[in-house]
């Protein structure tokens, strides 16, 4: 079932293998969602805005957005990329018992998640494109709401998988 | 505000026409995708039990698993969109300046309730 290297199989087991895909996945995910939870911070309070302060949210904002930027373009894809392979198994092995018991609502809430990482994947070359040009203010509107959107996108997607992860995770 | 970059990635940050073609692929890549979703339009069609591929929709095979159409939808989208957005390169720019910027966001975020809508069976009690 699903895409398996043969050869990694005479060192590791299957779920072995699956356990450090999904690791990987959401790994990468977790930094996503830092990368793009500054840059979004540092968008929606600018540093200027609260001159005097100091403390952890004004440190937590006060990030070089454009030095995200390139770094958040391949987080996303290899996210996309490890979570599209561990799919298969999802698609298999989760998803059949999610329904069998019920849970329409959990696997709605995936269905939009899949969705939204797509979707996303569409924005990535503009969003790249308006922070290598921070300097050039006709794209200060454009590309601080295009952040906040990309970024309020990773959040659901992150959520809506641990949740799934809750219903049928580890060892179920 | 200083950036470093490598000369590729400075002159592509720098081109007119990857403005165009990164705008427009961004305005169509969520349209195209509900469209392919609601309409079911996947280039191919996945089936993870026997590990076989269909070009377009297909159904599930009895007794073979489900058959999955997200990676054909993607595929559609991300074709069809990169298609545009090159189509746009090649008008005079004075017509692709006028894209307004904003619809790079106002339009994934208007797919939403099309989407929710259109996973209306999965919202029940």
């Amino acid at each position: 079932m699903g895409i398996i290297p043969d050869f990694l199989l005479d060192y590791i087991s299957v779920s072995t293998y699956w356990t450090i895909l999904f690791t990987i996945h959401a790994l990468l995910a977790v930094a996503l969602l830092g990368a793009l939870s500054h840059q979004a911070m540092s968008v929606l309070m600018p540093a200027r805005a609260r001159a005097g302060q100091a403390g952890i949210v004004t440190r937590f904002s006060t990030v070089h957005g454009p030095a995200y930027a390139a770094a958040v373009c391949v987080l996303w894809i290899v996210t996309f990329f490890f979570g599209a392979w561990i799919y298969t198994k999802y698609r298999m092995y989760v998803r059949i018992p999610i329904e069998q018991a019920g849970y329409w609502k959990t696997q709605g809430v995936f269905e939009l998640k899949e969705h939204y990482a797509t979707i996303g994947l569409g924005l990535l070359p503009i969003y790249w494109y308006m922070w290598k040009n921070a300097r050039d203010a006709a794209y200060d509107s454009a590309r601080k709401w295009l952040t906040v959107v990309l970024t309020v996108m990773c959040w659901y997607i992150f959520l809506a998988g641990h949740i799934v992860n809750n219903v049928r995770g580890f060892g179920s | 505000m200083s950036t470093t970059t490598v000369p590729g990635t400075a002159s592509l940050a720098a081109s007119a026409t990857f403005r165009t073609f990164a705008t427009v692929f961004a305005i169509a890549t969520p349209i195209i995708y509900v469209v392919c979703e609601l309409q079911n339009w996947p280039l191919f069609t996945y089936h993870p039990g026997t590990n076989r591929l269909d070009l377009g929709w297909a159904p599930p095979v009895r007794n073979e698993g489900p058959a999955m159409h997200w990676y054909g939808w993607t595929a559609t989208t991300l074709l069809a969109s990169a298609a545009l957005g090159v189509l746009a390169t090649l008008l005079p720019q004075s017509v692709t300046r006028r894209i307004p910027l904003s619809l790079v966001w106002i339009v994934p975020v208007a797919m939403l309730p099309v989407l929710i809508y259109s996973l209306k069976f999965f919202w029940r009690w």
